[in-house]
């Protein structure tokens, strides 16, 4: 730090660029007090001067990132023409030599196979869905559908990180911590950034989440993602010990304070104060906390939306929930991780289980958002890491064992709110839904149109580490105007 | 304002607010400032210098009634003095500021106040600056600061502070080099791909072709620079990039001056500065405080007084061993008032073995060593081993070339022993992953790909990772070059994927087993019968299948199957996918009636129990190994290794010093040249590195990157003679730190004064002792020592110490549970937790992710940190037994015991005083809240002390929590 403005960077720009983005910082009175997102707009700082760089269209991010990679094809690319194609050969010419895991490299067929479940229209924009999500039929006319999605992963962990560092090799700072570190904290109260993850009941696939999905990389630590937590404490060791009531911790902190305040007088260490308001904002958060992922208020015909899943917790369902009551506080970015999507050789019993864990709490996330008047300046994201293959593996004949392989060419993903192109689709696959026909959309370029929605210029949101400034979409990524409204 | 300007300032003031401003930026910044007085009013919106301008105490009266102008204040005279050097952003914002106020002064002055415009804006116009000699020092006491104290991304900057003036000598590294490259090198720099017009500027060779030495008027260079025409102009004006006026200026004086270009310092050997003895009664006891008091000096600093003996001793045992003094070995070093009584004390520490557990640490972090493997499935691996390979080296004080080579390439040693080829593992530490779909050989690649960044980072401080696709933008290494080092770790028989599974146990080739001939005998003939009776089963397949499927399609007893069966029972045997059916057969031929079936079955679940025992009793480390037919390397195209370009063989990049003749054309030849003493970066890096663990803060700040866009040393003398005299020294460690902890510079005081905490809050001109937040492994250990619980063994398997419930669980799928250790595991140093490196010990914090190679420290101060240290029952029980243990010994004063244990110092009167009365009200508390009492007490699995009264132990609980928890203890000081 600079010595002259030393004084100055204490005083203002630490509480302005650091205190608001400490994770999960004063996730206190204004939760505690009920405060609601009208007040957030003015508490609102704590970012980068200049940030955002024009009008923002979102404020926030609900980024519902589904993990071992939704089939594109059973769900979202309609594909009439495939129905007739069942079982032939995936013609060489259509491949283009693209290469394939080693699940499926040494197949000796690439058999098509279509969508396992009739689609239909939805809304009044007559969107083609798969019947396996009526309830994402429900709100089509407020989605963006875009089905020319593609990147270079075909493995989970490297394209789950791709999506969320924008690169696929871990140790980036993910678009959460970007946000925080861009745009600071919407709220004082409030962390900017939380995680939230789920799977199927049936633990069906082996997804993991790595705490590099929602890691800071080389920017300051306290960007990084908080997680919330479905069993136990919702943040670690947030609850008091046993035996110790808050009005002992309260007495403890006091007299911790005076202590520090002493040896502050005798060294004059800054960090020593820090420390102090850290504690302080440690005793505020627990009760803060728990209060945010305490659903007891929300009255039955809401949590009925969500579904009967919303009673567990750590259940997509409830995470949604808690991610709609988080965006009203202001949360900047928040996360929600559910795995179970990679149906190699249980497509046909597993893949509507799936749905059914994920669509219902998703469309009412999104319809109840929208009738509180949030969905207009939130963003809702929903979307694997790639698509899956629209030729079978295994033997499709096999009535129950067969499923699909890891595709990142095209597959297809949803946005909602904050300033999309709402009832509308982009891009075009080819009549084999194996490659982009039409207006590409690649990783580096969706997150360049997130950042834009949200105010920033993506190559202007920068850190410089290693000698260079580095960003979220590395030195690639266009925005796609055309999600976005006017 | 223009869209385009408030856009670019925005982004410059961006960079200001998180001291990410670099000194080209700085020179666009101050110009914008001075030209732009809505500029000033943005600038001011976001900072309290506002409200200094706005006041009128540093305005003072003009000395001998001189106005002060633009050429002649006395601020800029002393900046192009030939003390001058690049300050940094801050200090140049400030020398605007004035400077607009002197100049509206003077103009208003001169011609009156319709000229004022700039001032108006800065400060309102009632009161004007008259005069700003007194101003100028309180506002910015820095303009004749060392360049350290500028903090400010490169030290060097390249851009002079002053405005309008140019240096007498303008030098290529002190001024050129930054502006160049930030301006020009993107184009016409190393990388040969993205070069345009043919041009180089980064070398004087091909400089020449636009540069005429001494004729900036024949200077093609010189002319783009001042042209207005956008097409000739250089930067283009759409590059983003910017030039001030000054810059140009000063280039063209550069061109003036001949030219000359001098090689980025990191690349030049060190030179060791020679100096003299100081006297005995002089503050320097060693070099390094020759160097560090010649630059005190010079800024007109003194050093801090000599901690206090107490503090010393707690500050030097937590930095050699990384556990605090006892109270007896405080008192006995207190008493010692015998010359070299702290030498005696520094001796006994350098020689404990947890010397080599506190060095291994930081080793750990940059190696990224975890005990698995990463990605999806994540297996553990038996790295311990090399892990106590380190600790041991360090203990050993093995001299750090052979540490180097033998962990590089102990496996092409001659014969080579089996610690030789343990240390090898260094270069397995990588991850690797195991995911069903993955491509083994993209995974290979990037196995390598992680090795090159991890040793160039480690030893060269060399950004090498950035020519992975393209040569490198700024320092001078090519992307051929790239994989010319790539080569050398290109050659392993690996596959890149796990090639063994056994149960949780997972590695890949080439493995070194630890074993007894007798457990080498035993599992060859365990092998043999499990694939005997594997075959009886395989061979009645068909069968089996019939069977099993009638079997369960039956209806099986949920109380009889295993339960991972559960969820599918009811389901039918045709509907179960590839892993339940699998189950489902195994089950079935457990409780068939035909007795040779079941017989088999029971023998494979037998001996796959009895082998996966076995082979995790015999320890497989990963390790090196050569391949004999040489595994061909290509330039890979965009670094993607499905597009290979031309084939290259081992060779390190031109701008390093060359490879001895003969040197072999593997990784013992490199490591052989890593640690020579013609390498000009290695010893420095490596000491480097060793000074920001002992000062938290490294003399080049940027310990990742010495190439040409890191920092500049802030005492570069003092790093050449510490990196020569390494070297001298045989490479011998201990004496390094020996140096290092005995110099009269570590053992100042870590007070800050007013006037450091003003000029010099980082510390950069070491005018005191460091204070630093001590790592979260040496808090939590700490903690474990005042409670007594601290086991201090060294070395072993991982341990599973308290984390909470379900966390690998919800990371991981269904495989890892976490299963806490009891008894003595439990309180082990966190060394030696098990780390999981999709989910590290939960209760660290700022360490190093272990997935890739991270060199420098984090330290951040979060409220998660505090509900780590007030919640985590591993600090929760270690309070609680230490509470036990003070009411145990009935003491007199048990708060002061208590607080000199942790401290090593006695309390002062207020200190005392209120630690007694936090205990008190305690007390108080809990003999109202019994029942609260004994719930405290029961944290953590320890046994209880008996015959206690729970509610003393419970008040006293609440007093060493809150010991714990003081800034003191958290930090070393």
């Amino acid at each position: 730090m600079n010595p002259v403005f030393e004084r100055n960077l204490r005083q203002t720009r630490r509480q302005l660029f650091s205190t608001a983005g400490t994770g999960l910082g004063a996730a206190a009175l204004a939760s505690l007090m009920g405060e609601s997102v009208t007040a957030q707009t003015k508490a609102g700082d704590g970012g980068l001067p200049g940030f955002p760089n024009f009008a923002a269209k979102a404020k926030r991010v609900i980024y519902l990132a589904q993990g071992g990679a939704p089939s594109h094809v059973d769900l979202f690319d309609w594909k009439p023409g495939l129905a007739a194609k069942y079982g032939e050969q995936l013609p060489d010419s259509v491949r283009m030599g693209q290469r394939l895991t080693t699940m499926t490299a040494n197949q000796k067929t690439l058999p098509m196979l279509p969508a396992i479940r009739p689609f239909k229209q939805y809304g009044d924009c007559g969107r083609w869905l798969s019947t396996l999500i009526p309830h994402t039929g429900s709100i089509a006319d407020d989605i963006c559908v875009v089905n020319s999605m593609h990147t270079e992963a075909i493995n989970h962990a490297p394209g789950m990180t791709f999506f969320l560092t924008g690169s696929q090799i871990p140790g980036r700072p993910s678009m959460g911590a970007w946000l925080s570190y861009g745009l600071g904290n919407a709220s004082e109260n409030l962390p900017s950034f939380v995680v939230m993850t789920s799977r199927d009941r049936e633990n069906s696939c082996g997804q993991l989440f790595f705490d590099y999905y929602w890691g800071s990389g080389f920017i300051p630590s306290k960007h990084q993602g908080v997680q919330f937590r479905g069993t136990g404490d919702p943040v670690m060791y947030l609850s008091n010990p046993n035996g110790v009531d808050r009005s002992l911790r309260r007495t403890l902190l006091d007299d911790l304070a005076k202590m520090n305040e002493m040896k502050l007088a005798d060294y004059g260490d800054p960090e020593i104060e820090t420390r102090m308001t850290q504690y302080e904002m440690a005793y505020r958060m627990q009760t803060s906390v728990p209060e945010l992922t305490d659903i007891n208020t929300e009255p039955k015909h809401i949590l009925d939306m969500y579904g009967p899943d919303v009673q567990r917790k750590g259940s997509f369902a409830r995470n949604c929930l808690i991610a709609r009551r988080l965006a009203e506080r202001g949360t900047r970015f928040i996360q929600l991780m559910h795995a179970g999507w990679d149906q190699h050789n249980n497509l046909p019993t597993q893949l509507e289980i799936q749905c059914r864990d994920t669509d219902q709490p998703a469309a009412a996330l999104v319809k109840d958002l929208k009738q509180r008047g949030l969905l207009e300046d939130t963003l809702v994201i929903f979307g694997g890491e790639f698509g899956r293959t629209p030729f079978g593996q295994g033997d499709i004949k096999n009535k129950q064992k067969h499923g699909r392989d890891h595709h990142g060419r095209c597959f297809s993903l949803w946005m909602a709110g904050g300033g999309v192109n709402a009832g509308t689709q982009y891009g075009k696959t080819d009549d084999y839904a194996f490659n982009v026909a039409e207006n590409p959309v690649h990783v580096h370029d969706f997150q360049a149109t997130l950042l834009h929605a949200l105010g920033i210029d993506h190559e202007k949101l920068t850190y410089r580490f290693q000698g260079r400034r580095f960003r979220l979409t590395d030195v690639h990524g266009k925005v796609i105007k055309e999600l976005l409204k006017g | 304002m223009e869209t385009k300007d408030r856009k670019q300032l925005d982004s410059l003031l961006t960079d200001l607010a998180v001291d990410q401003l670099d000194p080209v930026d700085t020179g666009k910044l101050r110009d914008i400032l001075k030209e732009n007085p809505e500029a000033v009013d943005v600038y001011l919106e976001h900072s309290t210098l506002e409200a200094w301008l706005r006041s009128d105490e540093w305005i003072a009266e003009p000395v001998d009634g001189k106005i002060v102008s633009l050429s002649e204040g006395p601020v800029f005279d002393q900046a192009a003095g030939t003390k001058s050097r690049p300050y940094g952003a801050v200090a140049a914002i400030a020398a605007v500021l004035i400077a607009m106020a002197a100049f509206a002064f003077w103009k208003s002055g001169d011609e009156g106040a319709e000229r004022s415009s700039a001032l108006a804006l800065a400060k309102p116009e009632t009161k004007r600056p008259k005069k700003s000699v007194v101003a100028q020092k309180e506002i910015y006491p820095l303009s004749d600061k060392h360049p350290a104290l500028s903090g400010n991304g490169n030290v060097r900057g390249g851009v002079p502070e002053e405005i309008d003036h140019l240096p007498e000598t303008v030098g290529y590294n002190r001024h050129v080099r930054a502006l160049l490259s930030e301006n020009c090198f993107f184009c016409h720099g190393p990388d040969g791909n993205k070069r345009k017009a043919e041009l180089r500027l980064d070398q004087r060779e091909g400089a020449l072709d636009s540069i005429q030495p001494g004729s900036p008027e024949e200077s093609e260079l010189v002319a783009r620079l001042f042209s207005t025409d956008p097409d000739e102009m250089m930067p283009p004006p759409d590059s983003g990039r910017h030039l001030t006026d000054n810059d140009r200026k000063l280039l063209k004086r550069w061109v003036e001056q001949g030219a000359e270009y001098e090689e980025h310092w990191a690349l030049v050997g060190p030179v060791e500065k020679k100096f003299e003895s100081p006297g005995k009664d002089q503050w320097p006891t060693n070099g390094i405080d020759f160097f560090v008091k010649a630059n005190l000096d010079a800024e007109g600093l003194h050093p801090s007084p000599e901690a206090e003996k107490a503090t010393l001793i707690r500050r030097i045992s937590l930095d050699l061993t990384g556990l605090a003094p006892t109270p007896a070995e405080v008192k006995a070093f207190v008493k010692d008032e015998g010359e070299g009584a702290y030498e005696k004390l520094v001796d006994r520490l350098l020689a404990s073995n947890h010397y080599g557990e506190q060095m291994a640490l930081p080793w750990l972090d940059a190696t990224r060593y975890a005990d698995s493997n990463g990605f999806q499935q994540d297996g553990d691996r038996h790295s311990y081993i090399w892990r106590d390979w380190v600790v041991k080296a360090y203990n050993d004080n093995m001299p750090f070339d052979q540490f180097t080579i033998e962990q590089l390439a102990g496996d092409l040693l001659e014969n080579p022993t089996q610690s030789q080829l343990i240390a090898t593992s260094f270069n397995r530490n990588h991850m690797l992953n195991g995911e069903g779909g993955a491509i083994a050989e993209e995974q290979r690649n990037n196995v390598v790909f992680d090795r090159v960044d991890t040793v160039s980072t480690i030893w060269l401080g060399l950004t090498l990772a950035c020519s992975q696709c393209h040569d490198h933008k700024y320092d001078p290494l090519s992307q051929k070059e790239y994989y010319q080092f790539f080569a050398y770790f290109n050659n392993m028989p690996e596959t890149g994927k796990v090639d063994t599974r056994l149960g949780r146990l997972q590695y890949g080739k080439p493995v070194l087993k630890i074993a007894s001939a007798e457990q080498e005998a035993n599992e060859k003939q365990m092998v043999k019968d499990q694939g005997k009776n594997k075959g009886i089963i395989t061979k009645a397949k068909a069968e089996i299948d019939k069977a099993a499927e009638a079997w369960w399609d039956a209806g099986v007893d949920p109380k009889k199957v295993q339960t991972k069966l559960k969820p599918v029972i009811g389901r039918k045997f045709a509907t179960l996918d590839g892993y339940n059916d699998r189950y489902v057969r195994e089950e079935f031929l457990r409780q068939t009636s035909n007795a040779g079936w079941k017989k088999a079955q029971t023998e494979v679940d037998r001996l796959t129990k009895a082998l996966e025992k076995l082979r995790n009793e015999m320890k497989t480390v990963m390790v090196a190994e050569e391949r004999a037919d040489i595994r061909p390397t290509h330039i890979l195209d965009r670094g993607d290794y499905e597009s290979p370009l031309d084939q290259v063989q081992p060779g390190i990049p031109a701008a390093l010093h060359e490879l001895p003749e003969g040197a072999p054309a593997n990784r013992l030849g490199l490591a052989k040249w890593l640690v020579s003493p013609e390498n000009s970066l290695t010893a420095r890096v490596i000491v480097n590195r060793y000074w920001q663990q002992f000062f938290g803060i490294g003399l080049v700040k940027t310990t990742e990157d010495f190439g040409v866009q890191g920092e500049d040393p802030s005492h570069p003398e003092l790093l050449d003679w510490l990196a020569v005299e390494f070297v001298r020294s045989g490479w011998d460690v201990k004496h390094l730190h020996r140096l290092i902890v005995t110099s009269s510079t570590y053992r100042q005081s870590s007070r800050f004064t007013d006037e450091l905490r003003k000029s010099d809050p980082e510390n950069r001109m070491l005018a005191r002792g460091a204070r630093f937040r001590l790592p979260s492994m040496v808090i939590r250990d700490q903690a474990l020592q005042f409670a007594g619980l601290l086991k201090p063994e060294v070395g072993g398997e991982p341990v599973y110490p308290y984390q909470p419930e379900g966390l690998w669980h919800e990371f991981s799928y269904e495989k890892f549970r976490y299963t806490p250790d009891h008894g003595d595991k439990l309180y082990r140093r966190s060394l030696y937790t098990f780390w999981r490196r999709t989910v590290g010990p939960p209760n660290t914090f700022d360490a190093a992710n272990r997935q890739v190679c991270m060199v420098r420290s984090k330290r951040t101060n979060t409220p998660l940190h505090a509900l780590i240290t007030l919640n985590d029952p591993t600090y929760v029980e270690a309070a609680r037994v230490w509470a036990e243990n003070l009411a145990s010994e009935k003491l007199d004063n048990p708060v002061q015991f208590a607080f000199r244990k942790a401290t090593g110092r006695d309390g002062t009167p207020e200190e005392i005083a209120t630690l007694e009365s936090a205990r008190q009200k305690a007390l108080d508390h809990f003999s109202s809240h019994n029942e609260e009492a004994v719930k405290l007490l029961a944290v953590g699995e320890y046994p209880k002390k008996k015959d206690l009264d729970p509610v003393e132990v419970a008040s006293l609980t609440h007093l060493t929590q809150l010991i714990l928890n003081l800034d003191e203890v958290l930090n070393r000081e």
